[in-house]
């Protein structure tokens, strides 16, 4: 799978790899010296290179045979604090042999984490601090409570820069034997806003389509686009709420979309040109969706609560736009 | 002690009617006795009642075993059971009493809170040494599947009404009460078949006014609590003109009441053509499945809130029902195709979710982001690749 994803083949392996960020870089390759590192927060938007920085330090610090070295938790993984801890304990038990005398864990995502885990963590962090050291991954740095930013040594990512993005892309479409022009590469650019991994995931599958240029790209784009949560919306506010319905479960059921993805699809929907409606009802629904989102991290039932807002949205149709 | 524990039948010569499950029973009995059992477990199945656990106490008094018993107020789950059996099976050693398992109402196992009771149901018969009988009201429950496969199913029969008669009659005699035969009738024919309720509600009124007469009777005996089948809970819902009717609608309905709430979510938007009713009974629905969440968390109180909000709620959506001019709409309601869909797509979603989880970890990213952010882009891939 890694090899047939372009975003992971590419992927840089080690930190003299890693083309931009040089500061940050520079700062890593530092600890790579000494043998010795604090715990670190990576802060920064999607596809800036925190979990390729956080792979690389550590194939630098270990070798090829980093794995038994290193644990990777994301939000996928049940991270309750119990789990957390019964798995740190279980993966420093056993000491290092070698020059670099800890282990190294990686939480992607940590902005996930209730602040409650945060802090139990924090306990966690100070505890193991000799066998384990911790690298915190998040896209906001205001979601990780200060204790745990005073304890760790801050990066920032910043989005890259249009002539890092295009060279990688251009180098990696020239490996691959694929054509392209200037201007699909642009376009790439133009809709990853500094997003390393999208961009070459876009780049592979516009490939797909022959030649990389700006009609392939917005194919692509087209393509990947949530229609189905458009047409689900388009035809509640036409009054359509069977229809609507049927494409709710749709994505619910074929498409195993979660409650949440859906409802933060519809949100950036409802903002976007592609739906025509008056401004006012666009923060009337997201009003709503606001609070639906609210009731399914209670626990709500993810179709009755869409469904719920299907009904509301054609009943603000009906008063805004005026189909029945 | 009631009288319902008081007068159970000591012997199966003592239960009455019911011959062709006592002959099986003993029959199947007899097959232990000589070491070859034809099957290790029966299932008896009957509405409330009717016997199922009275027969079971009798074949083993009949055969001096030893009673072994867990029902549904035990919880459940599978140590428990093992516990139970196990416990049960070294003192046999001790007595040189031989003994019969009784697993009462099975069919009260929560899939969740009980979870691994199936499990350890199933381990125990191909293990067991002794008899099992198990007793329930729904043997068809879907979740009894594997059960029902492991055991002989024995119907018990709804007690009918000469032997009703006979057995609160004897009830009577034994008690020195005076009994009414019109009395006794009206009782019969309310218990329906139920023998407990039948000898509980004699009790009642013998123990009250030491007597059983009609009016007696009739004044201390509500109608016992009919059970609504889906689409007469929709249709009383949607129908009623007051809060507590919709209440008890929901209420007493046969179906459980988080499917329920799918039954809910089907219908709403045929039984309510308006859009704003349709939206504020939504809108109470999806409350009640907030109520619901709660309570599954452990605030089993907010459950009451539950039926409110899918009752009342639902039903008071309406907003023509205040005008004089109202009339109910008859509408042809629809099985929950939502829990059908889910059923069918089951092997796709499978798949699809195991291909994501690859995705996500080649990518080393959690499954949401590697689902809405890596994934469609392969779908793209892998399209143009067919």
């Amino acid at each position: 799978m890694a090899e047939a994803l372009w975003a992971e083949k590419y992927r840089p392996r080690t930190l003299s790899e890693i083309v931009n960020q040089k500061d940050i870089v520079n700062r890593l390759m530092k600890f790579v010296e000494e043998k010795n590192m604090p715990h670190l927060l990576f802060a920064g938007s999607p596809g800036t290179g925190k979990t390729t920085a956080a792979l690389a330090l550590v194939r630098d610090l270990y070798g090829d045979n980093y794995e038994q070295f290193f644990l990777e938790l994301n939000a996928s993984d049940e991270r309750g604090i119990d789990v957390i801890r019964n798995k740190v304990k279980e993966f420093a038990r056993i000491s290092v042999q070698g020059d670099v005398k800890f282990k190294v864990i990686l939480l992607d995502e940590a902005d996930n984490m209730t602040s409650d885990a945060q802090q139990a963590l924090r306990r966690i962090m100070e505890v193991y601090t000799s066998a384990t050291r911790f690298i915190l991954a998040c896209n906001y740095l205001s979601k990780i409570i200060e204790p745990i930013q005073s304890r760790t040594a801050l990066f920032r990512f910043y989005p890259l820069k249009k002539e890092d993005v295009i060279t990688r892309l251009k180098y990696i479409a020239e490996e691959e034997g694929v054509s392209y022009d200037e201007k699909g590469l642009d376009t790439i650019y133009e809709v990853v806003s500094g997003d390393m991994r999208r961009a070459i995931n876009l780049l592979q599958a516009s490939s797909s389509y022959g030649k990389v240029t700006q009609e392939s790209v917005f194919k692509v784009l087209g393509m990947t686009k949530p229609k189905e949560v458009q047409d689900m919306v388009k035809s509640a506010l036409k009054g359509d709420f069977a229809k609507a319905r049927e494409s709710l479960r749709v994505l619910l059921v074929n498409e195993g979309l979660s409650g949440e993805d859906i409802i933060k699809q519809m949100h950036r929907i409802i903002f976007s040109n592609d739906m025509d409606m008056p401004e006012e009802l666009r923060v009337i629904i997201a009003d709503y969706l606001g609070e639906a989102e609210f009731r399914l991290t209670e626990g709500a039932d993810d179709e009755i609560q869409l469904s719920a807002i299907l009904a509301r949205i054609v009943l603000l149709g009906e008063k805004y736009i005026g189909n029945k | 002690m009631s009288w319902f524990i008081k007068y159970r039948p000591k012997s199966l010569s003592e239960v009455e009617n019911q011959d062709q499950v006592k002959e099986e029973l003993k029959r199947w009995i007899d097959s232990w006795l000589k070491g070859k059992p034809t099957n290790k477990a029966v299932l008896l199945y009957g509405r409330p009642g009717s016997g199922k656990t009275t027969l079971a106490y009798a074949i083993a008094r009949d055969n001096n075993f030893e009673i072994l018993e867990t029902n549904a107020s035990d919880t459940r789950n599978l140590g428990n059971i093992r516990r139970i059996v196990e416990v049960g099976m070294q003192q046999s050693s001790l007595f040189g009493k031989s003994k019969l398992i009784l697993l009462d109402e099975v069919d009260g196992i929560n899939r969740k809170s009980d979870e691994g009771a199936i499990q350890g149901i199933l381990d125990i018969i191909s293990e067991t040494k002794y008899p099992i009988i198990m007793t329930a009201n729904d043997p068809w429950d879907p979740k009894l599947k594997e059960l029902r496969e492991s055991a002989k199913l024995i119907e018990v029969p709804k007690l009918g009404k000469i032997a009703m008669r006979k057995i609160l009659k004897k009830i009577c005699e034994k008690e020195k009460i005076k009994c009414h035969d019109d009395a006794i009738n009206i009782i019969v024919d309310i218990a329906d078949g139920d023998a407990r309720f039948a000898i509980n509600s004699l009790e009642s009124v013998a123990t009250t006014y030491s007597e059983v007469a009609v009016n007696l009777v009739e004044g201390i005996l509500r109608r016992k609590e009919a059970q609504y089948d889906p689409f007469e809970t929709l249709r009383k819902t949607f129908w009623a003109k007051y809060g507590w009717q919709a209440k008890d609608a929901v209420t007493n309905s046969e179906v459980d009441y988080e499917l329920l709430m799918r039954w809910f979510d089907e219908n709403i938007p045929i039984q309510y053509e308006d859009t704003k009713s349709m939206t504020l009974a939504f809108e109470s629905l999806s409350r009640a499945s907030i109520f619901l969440s709660r309570a599954k968390k452990g605030n089993w109180d907010q459950l009451s809130y539950l039926f409110d909000m899918m009752g009342p709620g639902v039903s008071m959506a309406d907003r023509t029902k205040a005008l004089p001019t109202w009339k109910a709409k008859w509408k042809t309601f629809k099985f929950p195709s939502y829990i059908q869909m889910l059923a069918r797509s089951k092997q796709i979603r499978r798949e699809k979710q195991e291909y994501v989880e690859e995705i996500a970890k080649a990518s080393h990213c959690s499954y949401d982001k590697a689902l809405s952010e890596i994934y469609p882009f392969i779908e793209v891939i892998d399209k143009k690749k067919k």
